[in-house]
């Protein structure tokens, strides 16, 4: 078992304390002291409304919080050294906190969580996120009530989300992961999401994190891992998905969570999604998913700008990495004005499969590849906001729905460049 | 006299035989050596060879840029280069070995001196190389971080990370070896300053609207985010 | 060996409670008498029992197992006569035991001669000894007891043409204190009792004495001056006697009970008992913690008193409707075992007759802050039969020994009060009280053991307590101390080993010393303390500073 080196005594000594548990609640932070208040207290609200004959516990994983936020979790647990101020607690509900580093890295915070979830033997857990903004007690149940009820095994939720947000999912990793594994899962990578004692302890025990990249982006591998590993996989509508934080600088570090992980999952996983075809729709409690459509004032300009720029500039990069017919249809493209400006479907989809046959080879350094596709990524956006500009939830609905398919078309082409190995 | 002629001729005789006959045995023994050592340096090569194939040392080099100057000087792989250069190393060395045994006073000294200066060399073969794949790295990821920073002009940074890169490794590599160390030194500090001069001057006269431009992006957040929404990717 | 002359010695009894119909019929009669009880007093004095609590055994119509009292001055035919109750009263206290009996002052059966005179017409003398009235709308406030059977707290009676008020059955009619008469008659009747010798009165639902429009009409101030005035004339007249208060309330309600030790004595700490049921089910301390923490607290003159079970439901009035519900799934799954608000088994029933458990649960009733009561034949376990309707269930005979009726009683089986358990599991073959004085390590021998163990303190009875609050949830730990002397208790709740680290600085040098075995445990340090705990497991320190 991989478990004994990372754990601290303290921690250790918590755990024994805690005993065994039915459910396992996760929240990773690191200088959330202004809302983790709240957040906890929404936690146990759901705890105590949906399981309150259950044993629970709440695990914070701390990432060298220095604005006192794991004292503020641990300092709310219901026992009766601290009976809850307006909650009614049958049992005992810990609050535990460990710091598993002193700078934040989530993948090694979910390791901790798992590490938890399987030493106190618990059978249903989920994470939760302090950055979501508006957590109703209600999640809780949505995400644990498939697994403690009905057996399954791995819940991610799915969101009211504005038709412009989120576009990494829509035009990424929903079509790849949908077309190369054969699931349509709309947020393989959540921040919140719950999985069942079994899948976690297999997924700890497979042991991603020692393979170089430290656990950035393992959440996705998890779901990955479930989908390859045949559990039960669902998915449940939560409601408005609400940052509190944008972090829309931040594309680098959220394309290595999530492409960079995908893409590294696919050479251990080469023999699942090279057999599967098309894709099947997975269960879902609830909506599938919701679309807002206020208006959003967006610098598309700045998308496109940085587009051609990027094509311009790291064209020795891309040399490496694409093939030449590719790279001349973008260079074509980067010279189009605004108006005319159209990175097509398919042209996206050998773009992106290009880049996992060249991260498979490293023909550079991966991380290098990860970033060089951050101005093609944005490139993709500007074409995504100008076609749905005025389209109705329907619309861009098809829209995905239609650049899901083309990945999936174009399978057989990644299949092509996976297997001609230099 | 003629007695005296001719024993001094065959005196003389004699001490050529003599000489050699000390020196024929030494010659033969070089010979040995040389031979001894064209196979035992063959044999480093072709085992070289094999190590630097197996754990894909042209890539590497690629990576490096180093296959890039050796196809422009019209040289073979790296790994070939490498393979030759440690063969005739190998060998040379046996050579000199076998020539230290003739016993020629002043070679002894030079040859001792060329022995104590292989390592050295090596080392500073070692720095160059990984001095190479480090501009090599480090140009890239400053030119990607540029890129998707939108920084202007990212190529020229890009380019300005490797130079620096390679004049700081050149002058390590020059100071290893022990050539003209002090007068790569002060060139290097010379370079160094004069491009942090420059750029501080671009940045404070010619490049004003640039860096204005600049620091307004790093802290003025708060006006730009009333004029547009920003979007998160996730 | 005679009484101890102590004005406190209710702090360190034993209590067993016993209803003389179901402990020894010496007549053959098929029921339980005086006579019978007394020639068990030897089993009783070695199981280590210093007091009795006698269920009701004055004259009764019998209709609420003797708490619808038909004459305050006499003895049940059944049960013996005076005379037999006042041979048994100095057998007793011969073996140095006291006796407590029950006085039921808020109401009287319908068939006591002062209620067939006060409502054989208005203008009978004895017409305001009961509450009466033209309408049933008065004291609306008041909440309905018995829940399964009464609809109203008043009934009508056709004899006289009004109402009559009663907080429990129809058939037993509350008395009216407001009337001086009615107190000074109730004074008479503890009077006759205490000079007979008897040591003190459980005093049967004391808050419902007045009634008073616009209140509940429990717990009212007019009610507690009444109650005062009992003891002022109790403590003047027969010092050293005592009184016991039942009365269902939360512990807030239930302090006034105490006053400034000018009223009860004790009083039932209804609360907390179905807390460690609940404790024990959901493994975790919190249920009992929480409820001694509300605990209020009590004139130093004062004492709880706690039990496990007794002859009504384990009551669930005091607890929320989630714990209710969780201790109806936990414990009756069935309905027909819900009576009223509560349970209606005996003690080893609830507990799956698992040794532990009653093992575990007997040591927390013998170490919390109070004086424990023992009800009869949990000793040896026995078992209930809830086909036996209302709480008679808990009330069947004694099992003496395996051989007819139980040694109980000589009578034609058909005779018997109640029938026998005789289930293969709980059955008087099997559960009886010679076999397990035969076997060393029965549950009657442990019971006895205990016993010896908690009386050679004082600590337990009289000392105060301090919880610690250990990391373990399912470990229940504190130390009682009474002056230099202090005891560790630790109780481990869970069914599966447990290990614990407690917090034993203010200890620090002591040696712990296991009081069952007498053997030393490591020192206590600086470190916190570790043990490991089997299932259900608990152990008592005394800790031993040399």
């Amino acid at each position: 078992m991989a478990e004994e080196s990372y754990l601290t005594d303290d921690f250790l000594r918590q755990l024994i304390n805690v005993g065994e548990v039915d459910i396992l609640v996760g929240l990773p932070t690191h200088n959330n002291a202004k809302t983790i208040g709240s957040i906890v207290h929404t936690i146990q609200s759901g705890i105590l409304r949906g399981f309150p004959r259950e044993r629970a516990v709440i695990v914070n994983a701390d990432g060298g919080s220095r604005d006192g936020t794991p004292e503020l979790v641990t300092g709310v647990s219901i026992d009766d050294v601290r009976p809850a101020s307006n909650l009614y607690a049958l049992r005992t509900l810990h609050s535990i906190s460990t710091k598993y580093a002193s700078s934040p890295a989530s993948g090694v915070a979910f390791r901790t969580i798992l590490a938890a979830a399987e030493l106190l033997r618990a059978k249903a857990c989920v994470v939760m996120s302090p950055e979501s903004a508006n957590i109703e007690p209600e999640w809780l149940s949505k995400l644990l009530r498939p697994i403690y009820d009905d057996g399954f095994d791995l819940v991610t939720p799915t969101y009211r989300r504005h038709k412009f947000e989120g576009l990494l999912i829509t035009n990424l990793l929903y079509p790849m992961t949908r077309a190369l594994y054969g699931l349509r899962i709309r947020e393989a990578y959540s921040p919140e999401f719950g999985f069942s004692g079994r899948l976690g302890s297999q997924f700890l025990g497979q042991n991603v994190w020692n393979d170089g990249t430290d656990g950035a982006g393992v959440e996705l591998r998890f779901t990955l891992a479930a989908i390859t590993g045949r559990y039960l996989i669902c998915q449940s509508f939560l409601g408005k998905k609400d940052h509190i934080e944008r972090h829309a600088a931040d594309l680098v570090p959220a394309l290595r969570q999530t492409v960079g992980a995908l893409f590294s999952a696919l050479e251990p996983d080469f023999p699942v999604w090279s057999a599967v075809a098309g894709s099947q729709p997975a269960p879902t409690t609830g909506a599938d998913h919701e679309v807002l459509l206020e208006p959003l004032r967006v610098n598309r300009k700045r998308l496109r700008e940085m587009f051609s720029t990027g094509v311009a500039e790291l064209e020795s990069v891309f040399q490496s990495i694409l093939f030449p017919s590719t790279l001349a249809e973008l260079q074509r493209i980067a010279r189009l004005g605004e108006e005319e400006f159209h990175y097509p479907a398919e042209l996206w989809v050998r773009t992106v499969y290009e880049f996992a046959a060249a991260y498979q080879k490293s023909v550079i350094s991966r991380d290098h590849i990860i970033q060089a596709l951050a101005p093609l990524f944005r490139g993709r956006m500007f074409t995504f906001l100008m076609e749905n500009r005025t389209a109705s939830a329907d619309g861009v609905e098809n829209n995905i729905e239609a650049l899901c398919l083309e990945f999936e078309r174009l399978k057989p082409y990644l299949l092509q460049l996976w297997k001609s190995r230099e | 006299m003629r007695e005296l002629i001719i024993s001094e001729l065959s005196q003389a005789l004699h001490e050529i035989a003599r000489g050699f006959a000390h020196f024929l045995p030494r010659l033969i023994v070089m010979l040995i050596l040389a031979f001894v050592g064209w196979v035992i340096a063959y044999v480093v090569k072709a085992v070289l060879r094999s190590i630097l194939r197996l754990i894909k040392f042209d890539k590497l080099s690629e990576n490096a840029g180093a296959s890039q100057l050796l196809t422009q000087a019209a040289l073979p792989s790296a790994t070939e280069v490498l393979s030759r250069f440690v063969f005739w190393v190998t060998w040379l060395g046996f050579i000199l070995l076998g020539v230290q045994v003739l016993g020629i006073l002043g070679l002894q000294e030079q040859i001792a001196r060329f022995f104590l200066f292989l390592p050295r060399l090596f080392v500073a073969m070692f720095i160059m190389f990984f001095g190479l794949l480090a501009a090599s790295f480090f140009s890239r990821a400053a030119l990607l971080a540029a890129v998707n920073a939108n920084v202007p002009s990212p190529r020229v940074l890009s380019l300005a990370v490797r130079t620096i890169i390679i004049v700081f490794v050149l002058s390590i590599v020059f100071e290893e070896l022990g050539l003209a160390e002090q007068t790569m030194l002060v060139a290097f500090g010379i370079a160094f300053g004069a491009l942090m001069l420059g750029l501080a001057i671009a940045f404070g006269m010619g490049g004003r609207d640039l860096a204005k431009r600049f620091l307004e992006k790093r802290f003025v957040r708060g006006k730009k985010e009333e004029n547009e929404d920003e979007l998160s990717p996730l | 060996m005679p009484l101890k002359r102590d004005v406190l010695w209710y702090k360190d009894a034993i209590i067993y409670q016993v209803h003389v119909r179901t402990f020894h019929d010496s007549n053959g009669d098929g029921i339980g008498d005086f006579q019978g009880l007394e020639e068990k007093l030897d089993y009783l004095q070695e199981l280590g029992i210093s007091a009795i609590w006698l269920m009701p055994f004055f004259p009764s119509p019998l209709r609420d197992d003797g708490y619808d009292i038909a004459d305050y001055n006499a003895v049940h035919s059944s049960y013996g006569t005076l005379e037999d109750f006042r041979k048994f009263l100095g057998s007793a206290h011969d073996r140095g035991i006291r006796v407590i009996i029950e006085m039921v002052l808020n109401h009287t059966s319908d068939q006591h001669p002062w209620f067939q005179e006060s409502r054989s017409s208005q203008d009978n003398p004895r017409r305001d000894w009961y509450v009466w009235s033209d309408t049933d709308t008065r004291y609306k406030g008041a909440r309905i007891i018995f829940l399964d059977t009464e609809t109203s707290n008043w009934a009508w009676d056709p004899i006289s043409k009004s109402y009559y008020w009663h907080r429990f059955f129809s058939h037993q009619p509350d008395l009216n204190y407001d009337n001086p008469a009615v107190r000074e008659q109730m004074w008479n009747v503890m009077k006759f009792w205490l000079e007979m010798g008897v040591d003190a009165f459980r005093l049967d639902a004391v808050p419902y004495l007045v009634e008073r429009e616009g209140t509940n009409c429990e717990n009212l101030p007019e009610t507690h001056e009444i109650l005062k005035e009992l003891r002022r004339k109790l403590d003047e007249k027969f010092p050293g006697r005592m009184l016991l208060a039942e009365a269902n309330q939360w512990p807030a309600n239930l302090r006034p009970y105490f006053g400034d030790g000018d009223e009860f004595h004790m009083a039932f700490h209804f609360p907390l008992m179905p807390r460690m049921f609940m404790g024990l089910k959901l493994e975790d301390r919190k249920p009992i913690t929480e409820i001694l923490q509300q605990t209020p607290e009590i004139p130093p003159s004062c004492q709880w008193c706690l039990f496990l079970r007794n002859h009504d439901e384990l009551t669930l009035e005091m607890v929320t409707d989630m714990e209710r519900d969780y201790m109806y799934d936990a414990y009756a799954e069935r309905k027909t075992m819900r009576l009223n608000l509560g349970i209606r088994r005996r003690l080893a029933p609830l507990l799956d007759n698992d040794r532990r458990r009653i093992e575990l649960m007997n040591g927390m009733l013998m170490s919390l802050p109070g004086t424990p009561i023992i009800y009869y034949g949990d000793e040896i376990g026995m078992g209930d039969n809830i086909n036996l309707g209302d709480r008679n269930g808990v009330r069947t005979p004694m099992q003496w020994d395996g051989g007819t009726n139980g040694g109980f009683s000589t009578a034609a089986p058909e005779r018997l009060y109640a029938p026998l358990i005789q289930d293969p599991v709980y059955g008087y073959p099997a559960v009886n009280v010679l076999r397990q004085k035969a076997s060393e390590h029965s549950l009657l021998n442990w019971m006895q053991r205990i016993i010896t163990v908690r009386r050679s303190t004082g600590v337990f009875g009289r000392g105060s307590i301090e919880f610690l609050y250990p990391a373990n949830h399912r470990i229940l730990a504190y130390v009682r101390r009474l002056g230099n002397e202090a005891v560790l208790v630790v109780n481990n709740l869970s069914s599966t080993a447990q290990a614990v680290e407690l917090d034993l600085r203010r200890c620090k040098g002591n040696i712990p010393i296991e009081m069952f075995g007498r053997n030393m445990f490591p020192r206590v340090g600086d470190l916190p303390y570790l043990l490991t705990m089997g299932p259900y497991q608990f152990y008592w320190f005394r800790l031993r500073r040399i």
